[in-house]
């Protein structure tokens, strides 16, 4: 989560350092764009764990424990 | 031979009356395609030889008074990311592996096949169903049959844009953020997503795993509806996809929405920017499903932004653990916009991820109480008419431009949503009605938009381009 008196500098950072680990290689110019967009982007993440009824909900995903394998083209 | 037929239901009904045949009415439509695809870019694989094929065996087992189905001899399109035998699939990509799924059907190809239907190409998506057009590629780049400058949308752009200029009857798109819809409204035809789970998505270059619908594009819900009763049901390579029986969609199409009870949502569906005209065609379109017998209630989507959010985060990173090794080697073989979104995948924590669908999980639970009131809930498709390609490839956009199109939420809640042509924008491009229901509900939004298309003819519209070619 980025702090909220984030700078600039720390954004770029950040992004730049999460696409390197990603093994990511974007220009400088598609680099600007997602430092750029990225505090919208992080603000609607944050969003996300400001709804109470997710404090004890499940996420929706579901793991099954003897599935059935099966190739579509078989 | 005649006119040549609008609908699905129309070819149908002249196929069985001796007025035309599957060969007749392929091989039009491939002509028709001759003139018009360079422009407007809706095949990247034709398969003239193998669809004429098809159509000669139609017509062979109709005279044989072998009947299966109303898509028997019918003309679709497919789109490049699911497998089908005679052709390679691309994805509009450089990257995707050619050899995945060569010389296979996947399931929905198999069973449109066994109801008959006629193959007449691979048409063009976005790249892997998340990028959009860029010029400098070797694939189309598709145009809008209304306005040749604007976009038909996407991802399923192809299948869109190839039912408004004539090419084909119906297709096969896919649905992960807005994909069927999208098409549907901007080219003024029908769309169909169905529940998450109820048509195997397997055969299918995946976008986002929890996320993925195969559903019909037509100019009619009632043609929707016959080939949902084709694709629909279940398959064990599709661990998503559920074992239940597959509805009536046919017989539920009664005309007839007395008792009905629609949600009516206005509060999410309006934003500064919205076109002029999509107020009073959305009055317009609810106005009439109430002479219809429908009861209005008004309701607004819970969490309207956050569980867009929740779509697009976990969209971005299922598509980002697909794509990573690729985009790591090849990036520039890429589009741009493919890179930027699938990209941002890699911006979003696991948690993130999770908390996403923790998100997804409760506003499962509050759409299902919305639905303890109401049968059908309705809004616009789109806050416009089509953009342009231009506008709509711009890797720059903000994430909020993401919120003039209001398909994502319900991706995210796996509900089923029909999109249905309800009028024009201020400058002539098609605008849209959505009508979702509860999940597995799919006979009723079949039922709503074959009744509103009873009384009303947006659908069977003419789009600028076809009104320019041979009728016959």
């Amino acid at each position: 989560m980025t702090e909220p008196d984030a700078t600039g500098e720390d954004i770029a950072t950040t992004v730049r350092a999460a696409l390197a680990a990603a093994g990511l290689s974007p220009t400088e110019e598609e680099l600007a764009g997602l430092v750029a967009g990225y505090p919208a982007f992080r603000a609607r993440i944050d969003a996300l764990y400001a709804i109470p009824e997710t404090r004890y909900a499940s996420p929706a995903l579901v793991f099954d424990p003897a599935p059935v394998f099966t190739d579509w083209s078989d | 031979m005649g006119v040549l037929p609008l609908t699905v239901t129309d070819a149908a009904a002249r196929l069985r009356a001796g007025e035309l045949t599957s060969v007749e009415l392929t091989a039009a439509l491939l002509a028709r395609a001759d003139v018009v695809d360079a422009e407007i870019g809706t095949y990247v694989t034709r398969l003239d030889e193998a669809a004429l094929a098809q159509a000669a065996k139609a017509d062979e087992d109709l005279a044989r008074g072998i009947d299966k189905g109303p898509y028997q001899g019918i003309p679709i399109g497919i789109k490049d990311i699911l497998a089908v035998a005679e052709g390679p699939t691309t994805a509009n990509s450089l990257v995707h592996d050619r050899s995945w799924g060569a010389g296979q059907d996947a399931p929905v190809v198999q069973r449109l096949k066994a109801a008959g239907a006629v193959i007449t190409g691979k048409t063009t998506t976005f790249e892997f169903a998340i990028g959009s057009p860029d010029p400098t590629k070797p694939f189309p780049v598709p145009s809008n049959p209304w306005n040749l400058a604007c976009s038909p949308g996407g991802s399923s752009a192809g299948t869109g844009n190839g039912i408004a200029a004539g090419l084909f009857l119906a297709g096969i798109g896919t649905d992960t953020g807005g994909s069927i819809r999208i098409p549907a409204a901007w080219n003024g035809t029908s769309g169909l997503m169905p529940t998450f789970g109820r048509v195997p998505k397997s055969g299918c270059v995946p976008v986002g795993y929890s996320l993925d619908h195969i559903g019909p594009l037509a100019r009619s819900a009632r043609d929707c509806a016959a080939m949902l009763a084709v694709i629909a049901g279940y398959h064990p390579s599709d661990e998503s996809c559920v074992d239940r029986p597959v509805d009536d969609y046919i017989g539920a199409l009664t005309g007839d929405l007395t008792g009905l009870r629609i949600g009516v949502e206005r509060a999410n569906h309006f934003p500064p920017g919205a076109d002029p005209a999509l107020a009073g065609c959305f009055e317009a379109a609810i106005a009439t499903l109430v002479d219809l017998g429908a009861e209005l209630v008004d309701v607004t989507l819970p969490w309207y932004d956050e569980v867009t959010t929740a779509l697009w985060i976990m969209m971005w990173a299922e598509a980002f653990a697909y794509h990573r090794n690729d985009m790591t080697e090849r990036w520039e073989d890429y589009y741009p916009l493919t890179r930027i979104n699938v990209g941002r995948g890699a911006l979003a924590s696991a948690a993130d991820y999770v908390q996403a669908a923790r998100v997804r999980r409760v506003a499962q639970r509050e759409v299902g109480r919305l639905f303890d009131q109401v049968d059908l809930i309705v809004g616009p498709t789109t806050a416009g008419g089509a953009c342009t390609n231009e506008a709509l490839a711009d890797p720059t956009k903000e994430f909020g431009e993401l919120f003039k199109v209001f398909t994502g939420y319900w991706d995210a809640v796996g509900n089923p949503v029909l999109a249905v042509p309800m009028g024009f924008t201020h400058d002539g491009l098609p605008l849209s009605l959505q009508l979702a229901a509860r999940p597995f509900g799919e006979a009723t939004v079949l039922r709503a938009g074959d009744a509103y298309q009873r009384v009303t003819d947006w659908h069977l519209r003419p789009s600028t381009l076809l009104a320019t070619l041979p009728a016959a």
